[in-house]
């Protein structure tokens, strides 16, 4: 069976999403102040590699990389109720996009798999 | 095998092995993060030699034509010679031609820069001494006018604002670097909407855009905001009210801070109330950092494409 990234139609996918999601992550009260940022261009740059690697996805990120990433937020007070947020835009952004439940549900647990390294615990 | 060239120093770099990897191993401390072309911290720009267009997958148009590429997945296969982002480059001699008043408080300052080549809207950096560098769009055209110029607000203790006012006459000698920038008409359709909407001496890229977009012959209508604090500061007003009497496509919005004007006077929030079908525009936003921020913000969450967003925020230099 071809890779999950693969189904959902790889990078084609990830930039049909990325939009949504970010307009999603910044409506979202409980969330949007980790990722107000003043300069949007490099915001989403880093939302399309979150969703690359969600998605299954060409990255190189260790779990070192997801810890550093994110050390920074966890000081601000980054904790699961956080990562749940995330991870429920995610499934409305891909169920807007009309992505299967089966595959809605491979690309949250992906997602929930680096929920650790995340938080930096 | 081939080279790049990197602050004064080449690097060679293997068949195979990328610009990212090619910098790291010659001790470079070059920015990454993803190391598979999404994240852009590793973003360069070349200046010279072509980088293979894989490297510029998901930049947008402006970016590719200004040579803009991510070194993560960059294999050359031709010599580059590759600046850091923010760096303008060397800068060339300019020699100023006129300031003139446009209203109180701001100023036209032509200068003349041979072979200095540009894109209306772009910005450079203007430099009257090793200490003493700021950046300034540009309202001219390269087809039109043999003089580069800008706009120029005169900040009361504004150390560039007084050395023009004071001392800056025509005949004397400046530098500039550049241009910089993705505010200039790229990536645009004929017949797309455009948006243009800025405060200030922000007018001064808009100004240039515009002027780009006619030139080349844009069908979309065309709809400029411009913002200022009192209606003195509507500089260019008549210029600005004789070309859109003249093409049917442009419609020039002023909005001066007034009471009884609608909002108030305030740019953004009219230009906000007006526009509200944003998703197939191509936007141009220039002007103070607060300005920039909130119309961006708002726009993008209305359905604008952050892609058809072009902004240069007049951040004051620190
Ligand atoms: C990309 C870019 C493009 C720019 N384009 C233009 C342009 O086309 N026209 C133009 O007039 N300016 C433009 N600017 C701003 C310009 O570069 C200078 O910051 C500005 O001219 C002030 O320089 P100065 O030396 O006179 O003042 P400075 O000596 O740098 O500052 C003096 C004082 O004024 C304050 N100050 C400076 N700027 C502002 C401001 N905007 N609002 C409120 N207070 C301020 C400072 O905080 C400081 O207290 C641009 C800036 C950027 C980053
Ligand atoms: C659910 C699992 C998550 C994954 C897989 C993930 C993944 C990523 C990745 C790949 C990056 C880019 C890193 C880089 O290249 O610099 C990133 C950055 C970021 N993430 Fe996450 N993330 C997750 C959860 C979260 C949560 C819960 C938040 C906040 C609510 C968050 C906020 C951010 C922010 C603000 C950045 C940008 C950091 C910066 O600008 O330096 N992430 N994330
Ligand atoms: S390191 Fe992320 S795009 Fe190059």
């Amino acid at each position: 069976m071809s890779s999950l990234y693969d189904r959902l139609g790889g990078e084609g996918a990830v930039n049909a999403a990325v939009e949504l999601f970010y307009r999603k992550v910044l409506a979202d009260g409980r969330i949007a102040h980790f990722f107000d940022d003043v300069d949007m261009e490099s915001q989403i740059a880093k939302q399309k590699a979150f969703l690359t690697m969600a998605f299954g996805g060409p990255n190189a990120y260790t779990g070192a990389d997801m810890r550093n990433a994110h050390k920074r937020l966890v000081e601000k007070g980054l904790n699961d109720s956080h990562v749940d947020a995330v991870i429920e835009n995610l499934n409305y952004t891909l169920r807007d996009l009309g992505v299967p439940e089966t595959e809605v549900k491979e690309v949250a647990a992906l997602a929930n798999s680096v929920r650790d390294d995340v938080l930096n615990r | 095998m081939t080279q790049i060239t990197y602050e004064g120093r080449t690097v060679d770099i293997a068949p195979g092995e990328t610009v990212l990897e090619a910098l790291l191993r010659a001790g470079v401390n070059a920015p990454y993060s993803c190391r598979a072309g999404n994240c852009h911290s590793c973003l360069h720009r070349a200046i010279d030699g072509a980088p293979p267009p894989q490297s510029q997958s998901g930049l947008t148009d402006a970016q590719k034509s200004m040579g803009f590429f991510l070194p993560c997945i960059c294999r050359p296969m031709s010599p580059l010679t590759i600046l850091r982002p923010d760096d303008l480059g060397a800068s060339l001699e300019a020699i100023v031609r006129a300031i003139d008043p446009l209203s109180e408080d701001i100023v036209r300052l032509r200068i003349e820069a041979d072979g200095f080549a540009y894109r209306p809207g772009q910005f450079v950096e203007l430099s009257a001494g090793e200490d003493l560098k700021r950046h300034y769009s540009l309202a001219s055209h390269p087809e039109e006018d043999a003089f580069l110029e800008m706009h120029i607000r005169l900040h009361h203790d504004g150390r560039m604002s007084r050395h023009l006012a004071d001392k800056l006459q025509a005949g004397d000698r400046l530098r500039v670097a550049g241009p910089s920038g993705s505010c200039f008409y790229e990536g645009v359709h004929a017949d797309q909407p455009m948006l243009l909407i800025g405060a200030g001496t922000g007018l001064a890229p808009l100004y240039g855009v515009l002027r780009d977009a006619l030139r080349s012959g844009h069908r979309g209508p065309i709809r400029l905001y411009h913002g200022a604090r009192s209606r003195k500061g509507l500089y260019l007003s008549d210029e600005l009210r004789a070309i859109s009497k003249a093409r049917d496509n442009v419609d020039y919005r002023p909005c001066a801070f007034d009471p009884s004007a609608p909002h108030g006077g305030d740019v953004a929030a009219t230009a906000l109330d007006a526009e509200q079908n944003v998703a197939h525009a191509a936007i141009f936003l220039c002007g103070g950092e607060n300005l920039v921020k909130r119309l961006k913000r708002d726009l993008f969450m209305r359905g604008a494409s952050l892609k058809n967003i072009r902004s240069d925020a007049f951040t004051p230099a620190r």
